[in-house]
């Protein structure tokens, strides 16, 4: 597995770029992916999807049903959508250093 | 080689991008001699293993010859059939819902030059590049899945498995010696994609040992509590694990109630469970989709297990074929597969066929098993 150096941090990733470890995660990592997923620039709204992501995935184990997101964000998914463009999953689970989504995708 | 721009600018993905477009609209690249008679047909009529006539209320005739294809295929062999399909049929084709290929012509002269010209390709290896057939009651093409090409859960192959198949029943697939249609399908693993649950005989990829845990990754690389509803029967639990001293959360399972599904690693990249001699092939028959006469059936397990033995799997296509030559002789016409075993009784159909009768073969998942087992003293020794 592959080793990204960004800001002075290091971070493990696999090949489609999702953290390996969940405790790694740091604000830079937010930095270092949004280029990648096609983010000029975090506003609030991004940041309260990353926030509810971690919090949701600290305390159960799994990251949030996407129906379970937007009711808890308010936002529509055509609006995560509009924030994070590759997706909920290949976006803002990746953003929030969640594991990479699985099963039949 | 280089890199060469299609004109998608990564730093502004979202520029001039197209979305939600859909699929081509069919009528584009429909012939004109359907497109002229759309929903005005009378009969048809099979005028010989792969050639359909299709005749119209204004007396339009369409020939059709239908070919088999390996599904799987390179755009080498794509454009050689556009070559035909250009040479013949005006530039027109279409792929059948069980990955065989269609050409149409509206003449009978057109139809005799094209099927020779289709069975006049080869590949340099021997095998017919287009060969006719797929029609009434014989053996059409296998609907199959991704196997070693490309998926990571199979228990074994689906080209190889279809190819030594169809190998052995290539006579079925250019006749109609069947007393019914007779659909084949190959899933390598328990997921099922494609027909398996409802075809007259279905290969399946099993495994038969439980997975290996890797606790280090594991709750990096996988949502637990996933991993543990992904289990039928319950036998996935959390635990915590110490190697070397250090605490680790993973993941426990009860291996007297695991049966290898395979659905925790679908989840979880973190309990891989392939094994070279512990994987096979399950083989199912009976099932049907369609409602003619009986009501559609899902396809019961015949053969608990068959070892994968790449790259002719023999056993395999030889117990296919003793199912196939005893149904044929013995089945009336127009019974399916399952028509047929359900008539005689499963235990005549596991005396015809000589295949022996094993306890994996007992229904034992949940309450409906129950209405598996025989509540009657109806049966013949």
């Amino acid at each position: 597995m592959a080793n990204v150096e960004f800001m002075g941090k290091s971070f493990e990733v696999d090949e489609d770029g999702f953290l390996l470890k969940f405790e790694e995660w740091t604000p830079e990592w937010v930095d270092y992916c949004k280029d990648g997923e096609g983010i000029k620039e975090l506003n609030e709204e991004h940041q309260k999807v990353l926030d509810f992501l971690q919090d949701y995935y600290k305390k159960n184990g799994i990251a949030p049903m996407v129906r379970i997101l937007s009711k808890v964000t308010g936002f529509k998914l055509k609006h995560i959508y509009e924030l994070f463009p590759s997706g909920p999953g290949k976006g803002a689970c990746k953003m929030a250093g969640l594991p990479k989504p699985t099963g039949c995708v | 080689m280089a890199f060469v721009s299609s004109g998608y600018n990564p730093d502004k993905p979202m520029e001039n991008r197209i979305s939600d477009i859909g699929p081509r609209d069919f009528n584009e690249f429909l012939p004109p001699v359907l497109k002229n008679n759309f929903g005005q047909w009378k009969y048809h009529d099979i005028l010989e293993p792969g050639v359909l006539l299709h005749v119209a209320e204004s007396g339009d005739e369409v020939y059709t010859v239908r070919c088999g294809t390996a599904r799987l295929m390179s755009i080498t062999l794509i454009r050689e059939m556009c070559d035909i399909a250009d040479a013949h049929c005006d530039g027109y084709l279409r792929f059948t819902t069980r990955n065989n290929v269609e050409f149409m012509v509206d003449s009978k002269d057109k139809c005799d030059a094209l099927k020779k010209d289709l069975q006049s390709r080869k590949f340099d290896g021997g095998s017919f590049k287009f060969p006719v057939g797929g029609t009434g009651a014989g053996v059409s093409n296998i609907v199959h899945t991704q196997g070693w090409v490309h998926c990571h859960t199979p228990a074994t192959d689906a080209s190889g498995t279809v190819k030594v198949i169809m190998d052995d029943l290539f006579e079925e697939f250019t006749n109609h010696n069947m007393p019914a249609p007779v659909r084949i399908a190959v899933a390598c693993c328990l997921n099922m994609c494609g027909a398996c649950h409802c075809s007259d005989i279905a290969v399946v990829g099993i495994h038969r040992k439980p997975p290996l845990i890797d606790h280090e990754y594991l709750d990096n690389v996988c949502e637990i509590p996933l991993a543990i509803a992904s289990c039928p029967t319950g036998a996935v639990r959390p635990s915590k694990v110490e190697i070397d001293g250090k605490q680790y959360k993973s993941v426990a399972i009860k291996e007297e109630r695991c049966m290898f599904c395979g659905n925790c690693y679908t989840m979880c990249p973190s309990l891989p469970l392939s094994d070279k001699e512990g994987d096979g092939i399950a083989l199912m028959v009976g099932g049907k989709v369609s409602n003619r006469i009986s009501m559609p059936k899902f396809s019961k397990v015949v053969v608990a297990f068959i070892p994968n033995e790449p790259p002719r799997w023999p056993t395999l296509v030889k117990t296919i074929r003793t199912i196939l030559d005893v149904y044929k002789a013995d089945a009336n016409k127009y019974e399916r597969l399952g028509d047929w075993a359900e008539r005689i009784g499963w235990e005549r159909f596991f005396e015809k066929t000589g295949i022996e009768f094993t306890p994996h073969l007992i229904d034992d998942f949940r309450d409906p098993a129950y209405y598996t087992w025989r509540q009657s003293t109806q049966f013949k020794f």
